[in-house]
């Protein structure tokens, strides 16, 4: 059990001519369940591999509690705990079972490797083959499951240790719908009450939000934000941000800011929006120009005096709720409306939720309002 | 809909192919042709073979009397116990180098490959091509300062001195072999491993190793005809005597030219006894060696 603090971390993949990730500097508490988030190659695995002692990184430190695991200078080693010794547990994105034993002795054999009494690894093996299902395929090799069950197996197997630290990489791909949610309950139960420090890679959002303490939101090997997950959904400190957090992504809209009664508007051409009171001062800087507004289609709602007015295009019904998808000018944006029954006009008046408003600079992508 | 669309597809392809095969006349005489040929050349080259055969059956007075590809009129063991009695020693030496020897070049080979395949330090690509370039040296270049290098250990005219000889130089080519089957273990489950707390000597024993038979049985058998076969080494390193080795006891059995004549029985008992053994692998492991590669050995995705 141990926090983890990386400094100015840089992974180079060819001796420092480019950099997969860049100075990044991140600090994961004691007992966390910390995400790396980001699309596919943004570095997420390169920086668990880091954590993990796999990969020697370019420079910076990497600690877990007070201990120095990796201190790198320019390509230099300068100290390496090697990563049999730093008393992690992994699972890898392709499992990696040992083809040449079976389920059992997988699970096992960290713990033979730490001589642990038998009676113990028998005890350890078959709690955690029960909590994941696995009970029957005991004594399986690896090659007559399917890829769900090696899944669950390289979770297990991870599980099974008392490790300092929890490395997973997108362990939940191959699971199907259902299983997924189980497994992901089951994991996260498992990691609170053994309260161990957790990295957990994933590309996707929604295990992210459910799953996480902490949320680290990578792209092109800078971290774009970090925090809990509702201060990233709410606070999206960046387009980027706000457009990968969220399903149905988030609409955006290019807006003039202009003044009008004393007051100003945003001005996006099918509609315009009065600014609310707290954001007109950080958006004085923009008047006569431009900014990016982002809402979220679950922040409208239907408004017979709103000032959105759109032409209904096509209505996918979710069950509990219906995704509207409307033509605002060239634009077609999407509106989740939780309503009962869906709406029968052609024309709908919608408002926004004023307080959840997102505005972006155009040129640097940031956000502009608290 | 769909089947029985296949269906109508399939007869009109067969009809297809029933009109291509019939056999026009000047076909028929090219096929006639072609299966002469390949028979005289078949006879020709088994004709040989076919007559030590019938020979190492034969008494020594019919074998040198009869037509050597007639049949034995009296089926006789005569030439195989004795050729079996002279070759007693040198097939039992051969047998031991060529275990021993395959097996140390093996063992040495393995671990070569592992290092070099899996695990990155400086010069590491020096170091294989080094050992390709090992792989084609001619031996006859080295024979004086190898012979002296053994002399110096005490190993002249001594089987082990042979085995010694053997695992060294089979190590380049069994390295080569071996670390393409090793490349193909997943660096996954090296990383695993080592995450599990193993430093890269029990990864090796207890990954590596067990997930790439196959890939040892090849390259064991593989050694093994080379070394059978293998000719210079133990001419130069054994002298005729208690070490003599197996293939060199065919000029061993040259020296049945007794006081009647060559004894042609023995001498072709003697050469059937000594393609036994590869015989025997070959029949077993055959089909490892003939697809060369070990696909399915690594079974790790
Ligand atoms: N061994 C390697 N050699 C060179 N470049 C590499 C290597 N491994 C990864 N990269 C590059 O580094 C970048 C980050 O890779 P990484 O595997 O960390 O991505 P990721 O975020 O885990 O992606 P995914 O979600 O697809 O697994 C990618 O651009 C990739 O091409
Ligand atoms: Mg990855």
């Amino acid at each position: 059990m141990a926090a983890i603090t990386i400094k100015d971390m840089s992974v180079s993949y060819n001796k420092g001519k480019t950099f997969v990730l860049d100075r990044l500097n991140l600090s994961i508490k004691d007992g966390e369940f910390c995400v790396f988030l980001g699309p596919s190659g943004c570095g997420k695995s390169t920086a668990m591999y880091s954590i993990a002692g796999l990969l020697e990184p370019y420079a910076g430190q990497i600690y877990f509690g007070d201990t120095l695991m990796t201190e790198m200078d320019k390509g230099k080693k300068k100290t390496f705990i090697p990563p049999q010794e730093r008393n992690i547990a992994m699972v890898f994105q392709e499992y990696a079972l040992y083809p040449n034993m079976t389920v059992r002795e997988n699970m096992a054999f960290s713990l033979k490797t730490k001589k642990v009494p038998k009676e113990e690894i028998d005890r350890l093996v078959n709690e955690q083959a029960e909590k994941l299902e696995l009970t029957p395929l005991l004594d399986r090799r690896i090659a007559q499951l399917s890829g769900g069950q090696r899944q669950r197996v390289a979770l297990g197997r991870a599980l099974v240790r008392s490790p300092q630290v929890f490395l997973l990489d997108e362990p939940l791909g191959n699971l199907d719908a259902k299983l997924r949610d189980q497994v992901r309950y089951e994991l996260k139960k498992i990691q609170r009450e053994l309260n161990i420090t957790t990295v957990y890679v994933t590309h996707d959002q929604t295990e992210a939000m459910t799953m996480a303490d902490h949320i680290v939101l990578l792209n092109g090997g800078n971290i774009m934000q970090e925090g809990t997950p509702n201060e990233l959904y709410d606070h999206p400190a960046n387009e980027f941000v706000a457009g990968f957090l969220g399903t149905p992504q988030i609409n955006i809209f290019d807006c003039q800011v202009v003044e009008k009664d004393n007051g100003l508007v945003l001005d996006a051409g099918a509609f315009t929006l009065p600014v609310p009171a707290d954001t007109v001062a950080c958006l004085q800087p923009y008047v006569g120009g431009a900014v990016h507004l982002g809402i979220r289609p679950a922040d409208m709602d239907l408004d017979p005096n709103g000032p959105i007015t759109a032409h209904v295009d096509s209505i996918e019904p979710l069950g509990d709720a219906y995704l509207i998808y409307i033509s605002l000018g060239e634009k077609l944006v999407v509106f989740k409306y939780a309503g009962e029954k869906a709406p029968a006009e052609e024309e709908l008046h919608l408002s926004p939720n004023f307080a959840k408003l997102h505005l972006f600079d155009p040129a640097t992508e940031a956000r502009i309002n608290a | 809909m769909q089947s029985n669309l296949t269906i109508e597809r399939s007869k009109e392809a067969q009809a297809a192919q029933t009109v291509r095969i019939k056999p026009k006349w000047h076909k028929v005489v090219l096929h006639i042709v072609y299966y002469v040929v390949l028979i005289v050349f078949l006879v020709f080259y088994m004709l040989p073979f076919w007559g030590a055969v019938v020979s190492s059956f034969k008494s020594n007075t019919e074998a040198t009397t009869s037509s050597p590809i007639a049949l034995p009129q009296e089926w006789s063991m005569e030439g195989y116990s004795g050729a079996l009695e002279k070759l007693k020693t040198p097939l039992l030496n051969s047998l031991v180098v060529t275990v021993f020897g395959a097996a140390g070049s093996v063992f040495l080979g393995s671990v070569c490959a592992y290092a070099l395949s899996k695990w990155k330090f400086r010069l590491n690509n020096v170091l294989f091509i080094a050992l390709v370039a090992a792989t084609y040296l001619p031996f006859q270049a080295i024979l004086i300062p190898l012979l002296k290098t053994v002399q110096s250990f005490g190993l002249y005219d001594n089987i082990w001195g042979v085995v010694m000889v053997h695992s060294i130089f089979g190590m380049p080519m069994c390295t080569t072999m071996m670390r393409g089957y090793y490349a193909e273990v997943p660096d996954a489950l090296i990383k695993q491993a080592m995450i599990d707390g193993n430093g890269m000597w029990q990864i090796y024993r207890k990954i590596v190793v067990p997930n790439t038979k196959l890939a040892t049985i090849t390259t064991f058998v593989f050694q093994c005809t080379s070394i059978w076969n293998e000719m210079l080494f133990a001419l130069v390193l054994t002298a005729q005597g208690e070490s003599a080795m197996a293939p060199l006891a065919t000029t061993v059995l040259q020296g049945f030219v007794g006081a009647t004549g060559v004894e042609i029985n023995q001498l072709m008992a003697g050469s059937m006894i000594l393609a036994l053994p590869m015989l025997v692998i070959y029949i077993f492991m055959g089909k490892y060696l003939i697809s060369g590669q070990m696909s399915g050995a690594v079974t790790a995705s």
